[in-house]
Order: C-alpha cells, then sequence, then structure tokens
C-alpha cells in the first residue's frame, strides 16, 4: 500500500494532470459534480455522493457523434464523440464504481457502444471509500462494499490526515508508478489502521436505517408484476420530472436527435427519461399514456427486465433517487411494495 | 406538533368514513426520519398511515388539478404556501373550489434535513418530534434538543403566510410571522446591486448545473400548462439534450417570465432543484419590480383580484418611464 498526506492531494492531482484530463469531484455554485480539474479547483472528498452521478464521465449528458455536410452531390460523414487520450477519473465511490460493471453490461455487449467502450478503455478510475455513509444510503442491500470499493483500477481511503492508496488493477499500476514521486510506501502502522478504520465504516453502515433492506429478483411471473395494482399507489405522487432518472447511476435510456446547424447537420444523443410525457413518442403515438405506465417502466427496467437480461437488480443503493426526488417517492419504497413483499 | 398530527389523521379518517369526500391529499410516512411522501387515501383505513411533522414540505395542491377533473370530491391539506397555490390555480381555472374540501393547517416552518447535515446533527437521527421551536433529534443515544429556527428552509425563514389565506376549516392554531416582508428580498437586492457583467456570470455558473429533469416546472403551480413547450418536439428546441448553456438560460428565463405575475413564492423550485440553483430569485425579482410598478399585489392571496400583468388600465404605470431600465450601465 502507498500513502500521501492528504494536504498534498492538489499536488497529486496536478502530477496526474500533466499526463492528460483528471475528472474529479469539484464543488462549483454550491453543488459537487465531476468535472474536469484545473489547478486551484479544490477535489471535494468530503461530499458523499456527487449530485449527478460519475456515470456523467462515461456516458455523458449529451454527446454529439455524427456530422454530415453536404457539398454538391458529395455527403460527407465525419464520426465525433467519444474519447481519444488516457484520463483518470478520480473519487469515484463504490456504488458508482459498480455502476459502471452495470452499464458495462449493456453498452459493452454487442453491438458494442463504441463511444462509451472508449471512455471506458481510456479512463484509469480512482475510488475513494465512504468515510461517513448516510441515512439514504443502502449500497449494502447490493453487496457493495462502501469501505472496500471494487471495480476501480486504485482505491482511496481517506483516514483525516492521510490518504491510502491501494493498486487494484493494472491501469493503476501504471498510474500509481507515474505517481512515485509523491506517493510514498505505507508503514506497518498504517496497513494496521487500514482494516480498523474498515470496521468502522462497516459499523457504521449497521447503523442506517435501510441496513436491513434486502433486495433481491422479483421472482413472480413478468405479468403479475407489470399488472401489479400497486404501481397506481405507488406513482400518484409521481410528478413526471426526471430528477431520479438523471441522478441515477445506472439509468442509461438515450435519445437521439438531428440538428440543422445551418452548414450541416449534427446528429447528437443525450440522456432520455422514461418519466418524460414523450419518452418512446413515436409517429403511432405513445404506449406510455400515462404516468403510472412511466412510472412502472423505470422500476420495471431496475427490478426486473435488466434483472432477467443480466442476473443482476439495476441499482446500486446510493441514494440520491432518496434524496433528490422533489416528492420523496422512490426505488426503496417501489421495492418493498411491488410484488407484494414489505420487508 | 404530534397532537395537532392526530387530529389531521383523526379529520381525514372522518372526511373518508362519511362519504363526506372520495380522496384526501395528504402526507405519508416514508422510509425514515425525513423521508415523507404526498399520497392519495382513498379508505380510512389507510389513514393511520397519514402523517403531519417538520418534514411535511412538498405542496398537495398541484395535486387537485388531475383529481378535479377526474370528477372526484377531494380533501387537501394546506399550509400557508400551499393555500396559496390553491387560490393561484383556482385564478388559472385549472381546479375549481366546489369538489375541494381544504384542511387548513397553520405552519411552523419546515425542516430542511440538509442543513442537519451541515451542523452535524444528522447522524444517528431516528426521529424528530417537535414542540414549538423546540426539536427533538431522537437517535439510538438518547435525545437532543436543538432550536427550529436554525435548521428550517430558507424558503420558511421568510415566509409571509404561515397560516392558510383560503381553507374550509383550521385544524390548529394560527402561527406567527417569522419575518418581515422586506427580508425575502435580500438576496434579489445584493443582485440587483451587482453589475451586468457580474450577474451574467452568477446566472452562467448556476445555470450550468441545470440537469434539465424539469422538476422545477413539474412542482411549480403556476407551472400548470398541459402541454410546455419544452415538450413539444416540434418547438425546434433541444430540451432534453442540455447541449449548451444558451438553452439552460432560456428555459429558466422563459419560464421565470411565463410564471411573473403568478408565482406565489412558495420556494418550491428552488428547494426540489437537484443542482441547488435559487430559481426563486428570478420570480423574486419579478414580484419585487410588479410591487414597485403596479403596487402591492400578491399572487395567490385572493383570486378575485384581477392580477397586474394580466390587466389593462389607463392609469397603468409605465415601466419604461420612471423605473429603473435595463442594459448596461
Amino acid at each position: 500500500m502507498k500513502k500521501i498526506a492528504k494536504d498534498r492531494l492538489p499536488e497529486l492531482l496536478q502530477k496526474m494532470a500533466e499526463a492528460g484530463k483528471v475528472y474529479a469531484p469539484v464543488n462549483k455554485g454550491g453543488k459537487t459534480n465531476f468535472s474536469v480539474w484545473q489547478p486551484g479547483d479544490a477535489a471535494d472528498l468530503t461530499t458523499l455522493r456527487s449530485a449527478v452521478p460519475a456515470k456523467s464521465v462515461l456516458f455523458p449528458q449529451s454527446e454529439t457523434y455524427l456530422r454530415f455536410a453536404q457539398q454538391g452531390k458529395k455527403l460527407s460523414i465525419e464520426t465525433v464523440g467519444g474519447e481519444a487520450d488516457e484520463y483518470v477519473l478520480f473519487g469515484v465511490r463504490a456504488c458508482d464504481a459498480k455502476s459502471f460493471a452495470l452499464l458495462d453490461k449493456v453498452f459493452l455487449s454487442e453491438p458494442v457502444d463504441q463511444f462509451y467502450a472508449s471512455r471506458r478503455e481510456l479512463g484509469t478510475v480512482v475510488a475513494v471509500a465512504c468515510r461517513e455513509p448516510e441515512d439514504a444510503c443502502f449500497c449494502r442491500a447490493f453487496d457493495i462494499a462502501a469501505d472496500a470499493p471494487a471495480g476501480a483500477d486504485v482505491c482511496v481511503w481517506d483516514t483525516g490526515d492521510d490518504l491510502f492508496w491501494l493498486v487494484q488493477t493494472e491501469k493503476g499500476e501504471r498510474l500509481t508508478a507515474r505517481l512515485a514521486g509523491l506517493l510514498e510506501d505505507a508503514g506497518a502502522a498504517d496497513d494496521a489502521a487500514l482494516p480498523a478504520l474498515q470496521a468502522q465504516i462497516r459499523a457504521q453502515l449497521d447503523e442506517l436505517p435501510l441496513a436491513a433492506l434486502v433486495a433481491e429478483k422479483k421472482h413472480q411471473a413478468l405479468k403479475q408484476l407489470f399488472d401489479d395494482e400497486q404501481w397506481l399507489a405507488c406513482s400518484e405522487s409521481c410528478l413526471g420530472c426526471g430528477t431520479c432518472t438523471y441522478v441515477c447511476p445506472t439509468c442509461h435510456c438515450y435519445d437521439i436527435q438531428d440538428y440543422d446547424t445551418g452548414t450541416g447537420t449534427e446528429r447528437s444523443r443525450c440522456w432520455d427519461s422514461c418519466m418524460f410525457s414523450d419518452f418512446t413518442q413515436m409517429a403511432h403515438g405513445n404506449p406510455r399514456k400515462t404516468q403510472k405506465e412511466r412510472f412502472r417502466q423505470r422500476f420495471m427496467h431496475k427490478l426486473v427486465y435488466y434483472p432477467n437480461n443480466y442476473n443482476e437488480i439495476a441499482c446500486v443503493g446510493c441514494g440520491r433517487c432518496l434524496e433528490a426526488c422533489p416528492v420523496n417517492m422512490n426505488i426503496v419504497k417501489v421495492m418493498k411494495k411491488i410484488g407484494g413483499e414489505a420487508r | 406538533m404530534e397532537k395537532i398530527a392526530a387530529a389531521v389523521r383523526e379529520r381525514a379518517k372522518r372526511a373518508l368514513a362519511t362519504g363526506e369526500v372520495d380522496r384526501v391529499f395528504a402526507w405519508k410516512r416514508g422510509e425514515f426520519w425525513y423521508d415523507v411522501t404526498p399520497a392519495v387515501f382513498e379508505t380510512a383505513d389507510e389513514t393511520d398511515e397519514l402523517l403531519w411533522d417538520s418534514f411535511c414540505v412538498a405542496n398537495l395542491s398541484k395535486y387537485l388539478t388531475g383529481a378535479v377533473r377526474q370528477g372526484f370530491k377531494v380533501g387537501v391539506f394546506v399550509k400557508g404556501c400551499d393555500a396559496l397555490a390553491f387560490n393561484q390555480l383556482l385564478q388559472d381555472n385549472r381546479i375549481s373550489r366546489e369538489n375541494v374540501r381544504l384542511f387548513g393547517l397553520p405552519c411552523p416552518g419546515m425542516v430542511d434535513p440538509e442543513k442537519l447535515k451541515k451542523a452535524k446533527r444528522y447522524r444517528g437521527v431516528r426521529a424528530v418530534a417537535r414542540a414549538g421551536d423546540v426539536l427533538a433529534l431522537q437517535g439510538k443515544h438518547g435525545e437532543q434538543q436543538v432550536e427550529a429556527p436554525a435548521y428550517l428552509y430558507d424558503k420558511c425563514l421568510v415566509c409571509r403566510h404561515p397560516n392558510p389565506v383560503v381553507y374550509d376549516e383550521l385544524l390548529a392554531e394560527p402561527q406567527p410571522v417569522r419575518t418581515p416582508d422586506s427580508d425575502r428580498f435580500a438576496l434579489v437586492n445584493e443582485l440587483e446591486a451587482m453589475s451586468a457583467e457580474e450577474k451574467f456570470l452568477f446566472w452562467q455558473e448556476q445555470f450550468d448545473k441545470c440537469i434539465r429533469c424539469n422538476a422545477c416546472r413539474n412542482i411549480c403551480p403556476a407551472c400548470s400548462c398541459e402541454k410546455c413547450i419544452f415538450d413539444n418536439g416540434e418547438s425546434g428546441v433541444a430540451a432534453k439534450a442540455n447541449a449548451d448553456s444558451c438553452e439552460e438560460q432560456f428555459f429558466h428565463l422563459i419560464r421565470a417570465y411565463h410564471v411573473a405575475g403568478r408565482c406565489v413564492d412558495c420556494g418550491e423550485c428552488s428547494r426540489v432543484c437537484p443542482a441547488g440553483i435559487p430559481l426563486h430569485l428570478l420570480n423574486r425579482k419579478i414580484i419585487k419590480d410588479i410591487q414597485a410598478i403596479y403596487g402591492d399585489y400578491e399572487a395567490g392571496l385572493d383570486p378575485n383580484v384581477p392580477a397586474p400583468l394580466a390587466t389593462y388600465r389607463l392609469d397603468d404605470a409605465d415601466p419604461f418611464d420612471g423605473h429603473q431600465k435595463g442594459g448596461k450601465k
């Protein structure tokens, strides 16, 4: 294990930034989000969850990916979008790191999404353990270890004074080698301190209000779940805004639109939200006419369709939707209601 | 507050049991102490889960637009700000008065869990009881008492109508107003004092955070269009794309102007914004200007008073004559 004094974090980020872009959680205008770190930016490791999840780095909210231009009879098509250079994604939490694995199953299955794939391949992910999980957190229901993030290239623990740095993969090894002048070897006392810190985090997780939540794949028949009468009751408070979908690290639906730029056409995609009235709007109309159907779509996708395809629930328990929903309707309430197994 | 909560539950139960109303809109207990959801109650039995506590911040009035249209007789609980919203929806012809039974709830101000979190009062809390302005944070390791005003939503600290301005029956004693009305314009005054450049940079940084979730629009009691222009695929705007900062600025400014004169300053837009944009300041600036130009008018106070921006009078002030003009100085 390596370590660095916490007050030297700016130097560490500076060193990383010399080799390419570094995305880090930075507070701007009162909210912390992942953005390209600039010298002078203070990386925020205190805020537990970024307002917008770290998926925005791998799968940006909007992205232009094709440009067309017509000159005489010749049509030129240029592929833009994706990532061309190596970069570092610093400060991802265990829940967000797990969300990458869930997104991988969608975007890296055939046909592979080349823009997502390029960002996945070129990025080195540095995850940070959660020192102070909050009441809306329920990552443990999905076997996610907030004290020992999985799926990252490097794991970091904030002890208060130091950052412990533990390499997880070859990519992480390469990044660590680049930072050799800054990271020092951890001593025996540090090696002993880490399990203690992790135990302390786990003790806090035990105390959370949703600690006992069990998230299992629904076993009822698809049709039975689809027709569950609870959908109406659950959806009645839903305002139909897209907050839950946009703050969700696992939501991955997108819309594609062409724009006339005046000199050509751009094709871009942007996050879509099943909560919106124009979601799946087609020439013939919309199969999801009321908020009940839209609401059901979101949670059937998380709790039934995705698990049917990939054998895992498409939720990581980050708690963002619990915190951000204007009316506090959320996936935990739905999980307990639908399928009739209140826990 | 617990005593009033029992009365609230009892009243809802009676209204449903006697058939006085078909449905009751109220708040429901959630998964933990600050997790409260608006809910529809259809039978007297369900009302055991009905809640009135320091976290019942969500405005229920807007839900009436759907229920009233469906022809239901509904009962709804309204705080001061919710009552203003109710009146505005009436004035905008979005709901009708006759099918609604209004249960008024004088509101002591709602508690912002974020403020408790920032003050490090949050960890281990399991329940929050309240007596007047004293909050009892009850946790596994005992109880801690704190003064409520330090933890109320900003919007509640400058609330000018804690007591419903319209109701059929009031379920508790009226609450005092905490601050003079002028206080709510303090931040607007600060913004006005900025140069045009500073104002632009301020709002640019704020709008840059916008994720186009439409929470501000959907919670807003003045945003009651059947179909919003920003939901119209033919409009030519990249409503969902969040493609460039220009679009965000247009969205928020168009919305502010569309609700001008109808915004009841309930503050819900800023409360629900997941990006923390102080949207209410746009509306408050407009409210301040309307008051300066057309005299005292408060949207939602009385649906029978003509709204200045929707009424033309020969002796109307000319905002371009005498009032401060825009543009760079």
